[in-house]
């Protein structure tokens, strides 16, 4: 009875496989080929974009035509109390866009479409893009 | 021929009245060999400010604007004859332009940048 368990230990200590000795892939690489395939460099850098890269700065007036005709957005860059025009501090927009705004601002009041020393009452409730604060 | 564009402001008339002034204004235009290409409406409203013109002080007015290509040398004499017109308030002659302005807008001419220096 004892001999058979032990023969049996025995077996199941044997191992089933014969083992080989466990070849890593940079081992069968070298066995294999001499050289370096360039294609397969796991150590060099991949070549993708930036994946931190941040959405490019854009003006709020970025693609939008800026018309001597629609007053009512021009009427968004001026006070409503004395009917000025903002500067580029306070409205945030580029350098092209405030010059195109502030041309069409006064293109428009010489026409008679806008007028100069107040904001158009329909105009007044419009949502704030300058930020700027009223002393109320 | 370039293109101009005719912005109006009319009395605050009676329909036919309105459109006698418009009819005038067109025959003038094509006397000076223009093509008008569009007449359009843009509504009677009240003015941003009291216009005094030709001895009245006006508050409402009818705004129309006229599309046409004309040869340069007319505009300042079609501007004279409107300054004359007694239903008009404001005539103002604009240059159209059809192409768009050269360059891109912020974002993306810096994105530009950015790819160039990379």
């Amino acid at each position: 009875m004892f001999v058979l368990s032990v023969s049996r230990l025995l077996v199941q200590a044997l191992p089933k496989q014969p083992v080989l000795p466990r070849a890593s892939a940079q081992c069968v690489r070298s066995l294999t080929t001499s050289q370096q395939d360039p294609a397969s460099k796991d150590d060099m850098p991949i070549k993708m974009e930036n994946p931190y890269k941040q959405p490019a700065k854009t003006c709020i007036l970025c693609n939008v035509t800026v018309d001597f005709k629609n007053v009512q957005l021009l009427s968004q860059f001026i006070s409503p109390h004395s009917g000025r025009i903002y500067g580029r501090h306070i409205t945030g927009l580029c350098g092209r866009k405030q010059k195109e705004v502030t041309k069409a601002i006064k293109k428009s009041r010489s026409m008679g479409f806008m007028s100069v020393t107040l904001k158009d009452p329909l105009f007044i409730k419009d949502p704030e893009i300058c930020g700027i604060k009223h002393v109320e | 021929m370039p293109r101009y564009e005719l912005y109006m402001i009319l009395k605050a008339m009676q329909r036919p009245e309105t459109a006698a002034v418009l009819r005038r204004t067109v025959e003038t235009l094509f006397e000076r060999g223009a093509v008008v290409r569009s007449l359009e409406n843009l509504g009677e409203r009240r003015l941003p400010y009291k216009i005094s013109k030709h001895d009245s002080r006006q508050t409402h007015g009818g705004y129309f604007s006229i599309d046409f290509h004309a040869s340069p040398n007319i505009v300042s004499e079609l501007l004279n004859h409107l300054e004359r017109d007694v239903d008009v308030l404001r005539p103002t002659v604009v240059k159209k332009d059809t192409e768009l302005p050269k360059g891109q807008c912020c974002g993306a001419a810096r994105e530009e940048k950015a790819k160039m220096a990379s």
